[in-house]
C-alpha cells in the first residue's frame, strides 16, 4: 500500500508551547482518516504543517514522497479547508467557484453545481453578507468538487445544521465512492461522522494518542451493564476503561468482546451496548464530555 | 467501477503564477472598480471648484488662479490608494491562495505581476484622461487635474513617470503587506516607526552637514524623469523585501 | 448500525436478512459496494468488509466486471445457519429471563402455545 503522507517525530513549537510534539504516523492512499481531539489539541497546526502553511520545528514531512513547503508539485494536488477561511471581501461565492478551477486540476464543475443547488447556497451576495452557515458550506463544496488528491477538511461545518452536515456527509461518501481520494476530516462531533472513517488519528496536547483503524477501534469496548455482583463476576481481571454504578446497578465498559463472551454475558443475565467511538475517545483523553458535545 | 483520483499534471510555473495574477482581477471591484469610481468623483468635484472659480472671479484674476492649478495634487491621491489596494489585494488574498494550494513563491510572483499589470493599466488611463484635457484646453477652462507639471512636460516623459510611481506605491504597499500577513498590526506599527526614524534621520544628516542646498540641486539636475528613475531602487528594494517577508509568513488567523 | 457489534457484521447480516426474506432473489444482483456504502452511510471499505464475510462463506459470488449476485442455494443455506443458532440465539435467553421471573418450562410451554394460536 502507498503513503500519500508519512510524518517523523515531527514537532511545532510557538515559544514555549508545543502545539504538535514529536509525532511520527503515516497515511496510506485513498482513504478517510479522522484527526480527532480535543479544542486546541494541536489538529489545525497540524493540518497546516501538512500542507506547508506552517514551518515544522522539527521532523519531517513527506507528502506523495516530497517535503511539502514550497513545493508546487505537491501543493497542487492538497486543498485544505479551514472552518476560518478567510475569502477576499468583495468576492461572492460565484467569484469562489470561478476562480478555484484554475488551481484544482481536477475540479468537477456540474459537481459542483449540484452542491451549490444542495446547499441552497446563494451565488451573488457578497461573503461578508453571507451567514455561518453558508461560508462553511462555500468551504465544503470547494472540498468536495475540488476532488484534490488530498483534501484536508478542518471543522469545516460551523454553522450547518443537521440537515447540510448530512448533505455534507452524503455528497462526500458518494463521490469518494466514485473518485477515491485520500480525505483527512478533522472533528469534534465524533458520533457523527464515525461510521464515514476508515482510520482514526486522535491527538491531544500535541501528542498522537491514538493512530488505529476505526472498525478494530470501535469494536474495543463495550459497555456491560447488570446487577453489581453479576458483573463484577463477568469482568474477572478484564482491563476496565471506566466503571460507573447507581445502587446494585454497575456499569463497566471493558475491552471488546468475542462472540462467545457475549453469549456468555446474555446468559448471565447483563446488558451489552455498545461504546461510541465518541465515548471512547473521551475515557482514552480522559477529558470532558461537554468539551465534545457543546459546539456545532 | 472506480476510478482513483489521478495526480494533476503539474502545471507550468507560469500558467500558475499567471493564475494567481488573474486571481487579483477575479472580482475587479477592488482593483479597477472603485479607484476609477473615486478618481471620477474627483475629477467631477474638482470641475465644480474650478468652475464655480472661474465664474466668480473677473478675467484679470483667472489665469494667476490657473497657473496656480498646474500644481494641483489631486490625482496624487489616486498613487496612495493604489498602496492601500495593494495592502488590500496581498492581506486577503494571501490565506485564501494558500488554501488553494498555491507556494508563497508563485503567489507573490503572481501578484506583482498583477502589480505590474495594474501600473500599466492606470497609467494608459491617466495619460489619455490628461491628453483629453490637454486637447480640451484644460476641459474648456484651463484647468489642470491629471497633467500637473510634476509629471513633466512631454508625454513620454509623463508617462514613464506615471507609471513608475505606481510601480513604487503598489510594491511599497506590498511590503507593508507582507509585514502586515507576517506580523500582524505590531509589525506594521514597528515598520512605520523605523520608516520614520529612517526619514528623520535622513533630514538630520542633511541639516547637520548642511546639505540642503546641494540636494536642492541635484533634484534640480535629476529633473523629474531622473528622480522618477531613482525611484526605482526603492520600489526594488520593496519588491525584495516583500518576496522576502512573505516566504516565511504563515496564514495566521488571529492578529 | 447501532448495536454493539461491528458494523461490517451488522452490513453482512442485513444483506442475509434480505436473501432470507426474499428481498435478495437468488441468482439476481446484489447492490453494490458503493451503493451499500450510501444507503447505511459507512465507508466502503466497511461495506466491503461486511460483503466479503459473504463472498467467503459462497452466499454471493463476483462476476467480473458485472457485480455481485446472489449463489443458488443460499437461501436455504442461511435458513440452515439460523436454525442452528435459533436455540443459542432466542431460546436460551427467554429461558434465561422466564427463570428469572419464576415461570417454569410448563407454563413457557403453554404460553407458546398460546401465542401460536393467536397469530
Amino acid at each position: 500500500m502507498t503513503s500519500t503522507i508519512e510524518v517523523t517525530n515531527l514537532s511545532k513549537h510557538f515559544g514555549k508551547v508545543n502545539a504538535v510534539n514529536d509525532v511520527s504516523f503515516t497515511v496510506a492512499e485513498n482513504k478517510i482518516y479522522g484527526l480527532l481531539g480535543r479544542n486546541g489539541a494541536g489538529k489545525t497546526t497540524l493540518m497546516q504543517l501538512l500542507t506547508g502553511q506552517e514551518f515544522a520545528s522539527s521532523g519531517t514531512i513527506s507528502l506523495f514522497g516530497q517535503p511539502p513547503v514550497e513545493n508546487a508539485k505537491v501543493l497542487q494536488n492538497t486543498c485544505f479547508i479551514k472552518e476560518s477561511q478567510r475569502y477576499p471581501e468583495d468576492f461572492r461565492p460565484k467569484d469562489v467557484f470561478k476562480t478555484a478551477p484554475w488551481f484544482f486540476a481536477n475540479w468537477d464543475q456540474e459537481f459542483a453545481d449540484r452542491l451549490i443547488a444542495d446547499f441552497r447556497l446563494p451565488l451573488d451576495r457578497r461573503i461578508k453578507k453571507l451567514s455561518r452557515g453558508q461560508l462553511s458550506s462555500i468551504g465544503v463544496i470547494v472540498g468536495l468538487a475540488s476532488r484534490a488528491p488530498l483534501t484536508f477538511f478542518d471543522e469545516p461545518y460551523l454553522g450547518l445544521d443537521a440537515v447540510a452536515r448530512q448533505i455534507f456527509y452524503d455528497r462526500l461518501l458518494e463521490d469518494y465512492a466514485n473518485h477515491p481520494r485520500t480525505v483527512i476530516l478533522s472533528t469534534h462531533l465524533i458520533d457523527e461522522v464515525s461510521n464515514l472513517l476508515e482510520h482514526v488519528l486522535v491527538i491531544d496536547e500535541g501528542k498522537l494518542l491514538i493512530n488505529e483503524d476505526a472498525e478494530t477501534l470501535r469494536n474495543r469496548a463495550t459497555n456491560v451493564v447488570g446487577m453489581k455482583t453479576a458483573v463484577e463476576a463477568f469482568i474477572g481481571n478484564r482491563e476496565v476503561l471506566h466503571r460507573d454504578g447507581i445502587g446494585g446497578l454497575s456499569s463497566v465498559t471493558v475491552a471488546g468482546l468475542s462472540e462467545s463472551e457475549r453469549r456468555d454475558a446474555h446468559a448471565a443475565g447483563l446488558e451489552l451496548s455498545p461504546v461510541s467511538l465518541q465515548q471512547l475517545i473521551i475515557q482514552l483523553t480522559r477529558t470532558e464530555t461537554k468539551e465534545f458535545e457543546a459546539s456545532a | 467501477m472506480t476510478t482513483t483520483t489521478a495526480l494533476a499534471q503539474p502545471a507550468s510555473p507560469l500558467k500558475r503564477i499567471t493564475n494567481v495574477a488573474k486571481l487579483h482581477f477575479a472580482n475587479p471591484w477592488t482593483t479597477l472598480g472603485l479607484p476609477w469610481i473615486i478618481l471620477g468623483v474627483i475629477f467631477v468635484g474638482m470641475l465644480t471648484v474650478w468652475w464655480l472659480i472661474y465664474s466668480a472671479i473677473d478675467e484679470s484674476a483667472r489665469e494667476s488662479a490657473l497657473e496656480g492649478t498646474q500644481f494641483s495634487g489631486s490625482s496624487f491621491f489616486i498613487y496612495i490608494y493604489m498602496m492601500v489596494v495593494a495592502i488590500q489585494a496581498i492581506s486577503i488574498t494571501f490565506p485564501f491562495a494558500l488554501g488553494y494550494g498555491v507556494t508563497r513563491r508563485d503567489y507573490y510572483l503572481g501578484s506583482a505581476l498583477a502589480f505590474v499589470a495594474l501600473a500599466v493599466i492606470y497609467t494608459a488611463g491617466l495619460t489619455i484622461i490628461s491628453v483629453a484635457e490637454t486637447m480640451t484646453g484644460g476641459w474648456g477652462m484651463g484647468v489642470t487635474i491629471f497633467a500637473p507639471v510634476y509629471f513633466g512636460a512631454g508625454i513620454v516623459e509623463r508617462i514613464f513617470v506615471q507609471f513608475v510611481a505606481f510601480l513604487f506605491f503598489l510594491f511599497f504597499g506590498s511590503a507593508i503587506a507582507a509585514v502586515w500577513v507576517r506580523w500582524k498590526a505590531t509589525g506594521v506599527t514597528m515598520f512605520f516607526i523605523v520608516v520614520a526614524a529612517l526619514l528623520v534621520g535622513l533630514i538630520a544628516l542633511a541639516t547637520f552637514t548642511d546639505s540642503w542646498v546641494a540636494i536642492g540641486a541635484t533634484l534640480v539636475d535629476l529633473g523629474v524623469t531622473g528622480v522618477a528613475a531613482w525611484s526605482l531602487v526603492l520600489t526594488a528594494i520593496s519588491g525584495v523585501a516583500g518576496f522576502t517577508l512573505l516566504r516565511r509568513a504563515t496564514p495566521r488567523n488571529a492578529a | 448500525m447501532d448495536d454493539s457489534r461491528p458494523i461490517f457484521a451488522q452490513v453482512a447480516e442485513n444483506i442475509e436478512n434480505d436473501i432470507i426474506s426474499g428481498a435478495l432473489p437468488e441468482e439476481g444482483q446484489a447492490p453494490s459496494i458503493n451503493e451499500f456504502a450510501a444507503f447505511y452511510r459507512i465507508n466502503p471499505a466497511t461495506a466491503l468488509k461486511g460483503v466479503n464475510v459473504l463472498v467467503d462463506a459462497g452466499i454471493l459470488y463476483k462476476k467480473r466486471g458485472i457485480g455481485m449476485f446472489v449463489a443458488t442455494g443460499a437461501q436455504e443455506q442461511l435458513k440452515g445457519a439460523r436454525r442452528d443458532s435459533f436455540s443459542s440465539e432466542y431460546v436460551r435467553p427467554l429461558l434465561a429471563e422466564a427463570e428469572k421471573l419464576g415461570i417454569d418450562s410448563a407454563q413457557l410451554t403453554q404460553m407458546i402455545a398460546k401465542e401460536a394460536n393467536n397469530s
